[in-house]
Order: C-alpha cells, then structure tokens, then sequence
C-alpha cells in the first residue's frame, strides 16, 4: 500500500495540488466516483480534465481504463480520441497498455447530460514491472475545462481558471445504484505515423519552405537594390554626360567662335591674332578632351558597339595627318554586349598608347584595327608594317609599353606585343567582357565561381608570360 | 576662279552670287559667331538664322537657302525632327548637323532621318570652309563609322521584313570599303571608278536610307494639316 501511495503522489503534478487521494479505485470495478461540475441542467455538455505521470525508467505491464457516463462520453488520451460511448448500465473498458509511456500524460472526457442527472464514472489502474501501481479514479482531482476553451485536449497543463470536478455520488448508490457491467473494447494500439505525417517531418519540410522562400525574398531584394542602384548610378552619369555637354562643351565652342570672330577682325600676322590663335588652339583641344570625357561618363555609351565606333573614329581621326593610313576589320553583326565605364575606358586609353607608339616608332604606312569578340572577351588589336623591334631589347618606360600593359591590366586584361625587327608590330588587347553581366556580384556569383573559376576580371593576372609561338614576343 | 562647282543631285546651278546659308541653333552666341564666321568666307552668306526648330519651319523655306546648318539638342522640337520636316519642304537643299561631339551614336538618328552630314561646331575655320565647299561640289561625308551604321542600318531592316529599299551588291561593297577604312580616293582606284561616281552611289545610299523617315514626315504634314 504505501508503495501504491508513493506511485499516486508521483502521478499529481505539482501545479494541481490535488489533495491526497482517499477516495481510489473501487477494488471490484476499478472506478472512482460520479463526478460532474457544480450545477446539472438539461443538455449540457461538460469536459474532464486528467493529468498524470508515469515515472521515466518505469515500464507499463498494464493499463486498463473502465468509463461509463450518463448520458454519454468522448474519451481522449493525449489528445487522441480512444473510445466514446454512454449509459449508466455498463463499464466500457479500454486496454492502453500499448500506449503508455514513461512521461506526463492527459486524460480528457467530454460528456453531455440530455435531461436529469449527470455523471462521469472512470477509473485507470497502470501496473507497472517494478511492482507499483498508478491508479487515476474519477474525482475531485479532475479539472472542468471550460467549453469556451480551444484544444483543451491536447494541453499538458491545467489553466487557472479550471475548477475540480464535483463528485456527485459515490460508485453504486443512488442516482446510479446499479453495479455496472464490465464490456471490453478492443485493444487499442499506437497510432504507426508513417515519416512524413511525423511533426518533426512536417516542421522540417516546413522550415525547409520558409528558408527557401526567405532566400528567395533576400535574392529579389538584393536583385531590386542592387539594378536599382545601378539604374541611379546609370541615371546620374547620363545625367551629367548631359550638363557637361549642355554647360561646358557648349561654353568651350562659344569659346572657340567667339575667338574665331575676333580673329578674323585683326590684320594677318599680327601678335594678338597669334595669340588669339592660341587660345583658340587651346579651347579646340579643352573641348576635345570634353568630348572624351563625356563619352566616357555616359552610361548610353555602355555597349561593345559604342565603344568599336568610338575607337574606330578616334584612330581614323588620330591617324589622319600621318603618313599612316588606317584599316578597319571590325566583327560583322558583332553581339551588342555591355561593356562598362572601367574597362571601356582603360582599353580606351591603351589603344591609344598603341596608337601614340605607332605614329612615334613604327614609320608604318599602314594600320590594321582589329576588334572582335572571342568567347566571353574582346579582343582589340592593331597591327602595323612598320619597322618593328625586339620587345626583349625595347625600353618599356620609354616606348610607353609598360603604360599600356597597366591599362591592360586595370581593364582586367592581358596585353601582348608581338614584334621583329624589320616585320611590324602587334598589340593586342584581351579583356573579359563577363564581370559587366549587372548580377553577377552578388553570392550567386561568388557560387558559381567557386563551381567555375572563370578568370575575374579582378583576378586577371598583372602579367602572363605564355607568349604565342613566335621567337620574339613579349607578353606584358 | 570660282571654287564652287556643280551640286551634283541638287540641280540649282551655282552662279558668281555667294551661296546661301541657313543656320538653326538655339545658343544666342554661338549662332551670332558662326553666321559671323560665314560672313567671313568669300563664297557663302547667311541668310536666315533661327533660335527654334519652329522658327527654322518658318522661316527657312521662304529663304531657300542652299545650305541649312541644324543643332541636333534645339528646345521643344529637336533638330532631329526639324530635320525630316524641312527635308519634305526642302528636297534639293542640303543639311547638316551642327554637333560638338563626333559621337556617332549622336549623329547616326539625324543621317537617318535626313540629314547629309555633319559638322563639328569647333572646326577650325578653313576645314568648315572646306566641308562646305565640299558639299556644294557633291561630296557625301561619309566616315567609316557611318558606313559601319549604315550597313547595320540596312542589314536590321532586311530582317524585319519591313518594306525598304535594298542596297545594291556595287553599293555593298562601297560601304563595305568605306567601313574599313578606305578613302573614296582608294576606292576609286580599286574599283576603276571616278570620285564622282563614288559620290553619286554615296547620295543613293542616303537617299534610300531617308525613304522611310520621309514618308513618315509627310504622313505627320498630312495629318497636321488636315486638322
């Protein structure tokens, strides 16, 4: 017996306070007593509220739970609905042997009274291999559980404002004098989840969603900063590609003109029409320089077509009052790709440190500008008839090589001067076209890089030195 | 002693009298200077100079000038439109935009829409003289980045099955040269054609070039008119 008492006090949860229970089970039907709440009245739904605890490390041999009520019942375990049934006259018995474990568990039975008396009548009675006994009856220690309360069946505490249960009658005296019979429902097994109706599956899955969505959200709004700060960024450099042209080159031409005029009024050969001239001279080449740096800024220049155009211009223009005359062998249908203001702008000036050397050194009377797209990377190359020279031997500060490899380098590239004394020169120019793609600086990129080491642009080695097949090439 | 010589397409014969010139700029300075600076060459005079595209419609036609030189960035209507406009007007004259940068993608809307060639605003005075008298003789500027565009120009249209006029193969190949960098002097020699020649298959390829922007021009008049 007061091994069985140990195992009751065990089972109340501290949060109840249930008194010490003298009222146990019946020994011949294992119930307690008829309980109901305070007041009775005609259809009247009324739920029961059970906790209890079968200590860790105890093992059930065997649970049985007996039930009868007036009129009838739903009963619940651990939120499951295990039976329902009603009448006063017999006992229902359940075998929950199978699904009892060590840990807290919760009874629930709700019961509806259609007229008169009302009762619930239950008993548990847990054996356990150590030799202990739980045994749960139907009384006070039961919690009424509000009918405004949501899942109350699947909570594993009482809330404050559950009162006890009110035992009605004692087990077989009046209003319910008759011994009950003893009817046994079929064994009732656990509940086999297959995995994915398991919560922990269903949690995963679930959280497997909400992080794919919220990568999703982050990639977009990245993708949203990111294209609409480069829309800002390209917005502003039209912007003032515009006011340099509408202020500056505007002022510089009047400039220009207005010295023209005043030239033209001052008698030939005299000192102030030669200085005239010069500022003239002087306004002429600001505003070139203006253009230069215009066509630069201006992000409606970003394309590969803009830039083979611009080249093209300054080179026929460059060359125009040399003895060098100037072919074009421009890719046909060349792909409009996006080309941006950093590397136009690098490979721009090394071409025309090419050109410079050229007109400088080369006495060639002709020059072939070649632009054309090689996989993901433009290759601009000039080629000359000139006089050549052994690149080993060729002072790289002097000749401008080494300006035109760092041009090379900061637009990402690599540049190769192929030469020979006594058979011309070949510059050429390979920069990567890939880094200008708007999206490929986010971690997508970064990805994708390590799956696919693409030469960066960023990554572009200062110097390469694999020259072509040839006996005298460098490759700066 | 007369350098000015016949204007090929543009029948009017040139006679002893100065040629005249028509300028479109909205910039008060610029336009005072530049019809200043004509006025200093012994050929040409200005004789109407307009601060609006819609003051150029105006004004222009009645003066018949030989030369209209138009600023490409006018208030309100651009120099652009002006351009396709005055070119129904005006057939035979010649017009050239007025630019501050040789930027091709600037220039290439107006060669599209009509204009004959360009002009830099800060020319030295002699090379502005010499594009001028240039034009009057026949010449078409046409720049191998300008080739490049046309030829891309054509090549578009074809695939967008748009009714146009195609480029002749003789016509082709000219571009094809121009683009790479020939003079009209080499490729006179090349293909054992006379400069003049090469000039008249120059103003054809404009010509056809200007077939749709002037047939949407006159649409525009149509319409304008008949409200």
């Amino acid at each position: 017996m007061g091994l069985h008492l140990m195992a009751e006090s065990h089972a109340a949860t501290p949060s109840e306070n249930a008194p010490p229970n003298k009222a146990l089970l019946d020994p011949k039907y294992g119930v307690g007593s008829w309980i109901w709440t305070a007041e009775t009245h005609d259809q009247q739904l009324c739920r029961f509220w059970r906790s209890f605890e079968i200590p860790t490390g105890a093992k059930v041999v065997k649970a049985r739970l007996r039930i009868a009520a007036d009129d009838s019942y739903s009963l619940f375990l651990d939120g499951r609905e295990i039976g329902r049934g009603g009448g006063w006259h017999t006992l229902t018995e359940y075998d929950m042997t199978l699904l009892l474990e060590p840990g807290l568990h919760t009874l629930g039975v709700e019961a509806f009274n259609t007229f008169k008396q009302a009762g619930v009548l239950a008993g548990l009675r847990i054996e356990l291999t150590d030799g202990g006994t739980i045994e749960i009856a139907s009384d006070q220690s039961w919690k009424v559980v509000p009918n405004t309360e949501n899942r109350w069946v699947n909570r594993n505490r009482a809330r404050g404002n559950w009162s006890p249960a009110t035992v009605v009658a004692g087990f077989g005296l009046e209003p319910w004098p008759v011994k009950p019979a003893i009817l046994k429902a079929p064994q009732i097994y656990p509940l086999v989840l297959e995995f994915w109706q398991t919560g922990w599956f269903q949690i995963m899955m679930l959280s497997l969603c909400a992080f794919v969505a919220a990568m999703c959200l982050r990639l977009m709004g990245k993708v949203a900063i990111q294209s609409n700060a480069q829309q800002v960024v390209q917005r502003e450099r039209a912007r003032i590609a515009r006011d340099l042209h509408d202020d500056l080159t505007a002022g510089l031409t009047q400039l220009v003109l207005m010295g023209e005029v005043a030239q033209s009024t001052l008698p030939a050969g005299s000192e102030p029409r030669r200085r005239i001239d010069k500022v003239c001279e002087k306004a002429r080449a600001l505003s070139h320089s203006m253009n230069e740096i215009i066509w630069m800024v201006n992000s409606q220049r970003d394309s590969l077509h803009a830039f083979a155009s611009y080249v093209c211009k300054y080179a026929e223009t460059f060359l125009q009052p040399t003895p060098i005359r100037c072919r074009f062998n421009i890719e046909e249908a060349m792909p409009d790709l996006p080309c941006d203001m950093g590397m136009r702008r690098n490979l721009f000036l090394a071409v025309k440190e090419a050109l410079n050397n050229a007109v400088r050194h080369s006495g060639a009377t002709e020059l072939v500008l070649d632009i054309h797209r090689q996989g993901l990377s433009i290759v601009v190359a000039m080629e000359d008839n000139g006089k050549g020279f052994d690149p080993s031997l060729a002072d790289r500060e002097r000749n401008g090589l080494s300006s035109m490899m760092q041009r090379a380098t900061e637009a990402g590239g690599i540049c190769s001067v192929i030469s020979q004394p006594g058979a011309g020169c070949r510059v050429e120019f390979v920069v990567p076209l890939a880094r200008t793609a708007p999206l490929h600086s986010n971690f997508l990129s970064r990805f994708w890089k390590r799956q696919a080491p693409l030469p960066a642009r960023s990554h572009a080695p200062p110097t390469v030195s694999t020259p072509p097949v040839h006996p005298s090439s460098t490759t700066l | 002693m007369n350098p000015i010589g016949h204007g090929g397409l543009s029948a009017q014969p040139v006679i002893a009298h100065r040629c005249k010139i028509a300028l479109v700029e909205d910039l008060p300075e610029i336009r005072d200077n530049l019809s200043q600076l004509i006025g200093t060459f012994p050929e040409f005079q200005c004789v109407c100079a307009c601060a609006s595209g819609e003051e150029a419609l105006k004004k222009i036609p009645p003066a018949h000038p030989d030369v209209v030189l138009m600023d490409i960035f006018l208030p309100r209507m651009s120099g652009i439109e002006c351009t396709s406009r005055l070119k129904v007007l005006l057939p035979d004259t010649r017009i050239l935009i007025l630019t501050a940068s040789d930027d091709d993608e600037m220039v290439f809307p107006a060669l599209e829409a009509g204009a004959d060639g360009y002009l830099l605003k800060q020319a030295e005075p002699a090379s502005l003289r010499t594009a001028l008298l240039d034009l009057l003789k026949g010449g078409v500027p046409m720049t191998s980045g300008i080739a490049r565009r046309v030829v891309d120009y054509f090549r578009s249209r074809a695939k967008s099955r748009d009714q146009i006029v195609h480029l002749t193969p003789r016509e082709k190949e000219l571009l094809v040269l121009l683009s790479k960098g020939y003079s009209n002097k080499e490729i006179a020699g090349n293909l054992s054609l006379s400069v003049e020649t090469i000039h008249g298959h120059l103003k054809n390829i404009y010509q056809k070039m200007h077939v749709r922007s002037r047939a949407e021009a006159v649409a525009k008049y149509m319409s304008a008119e008949n409200k």
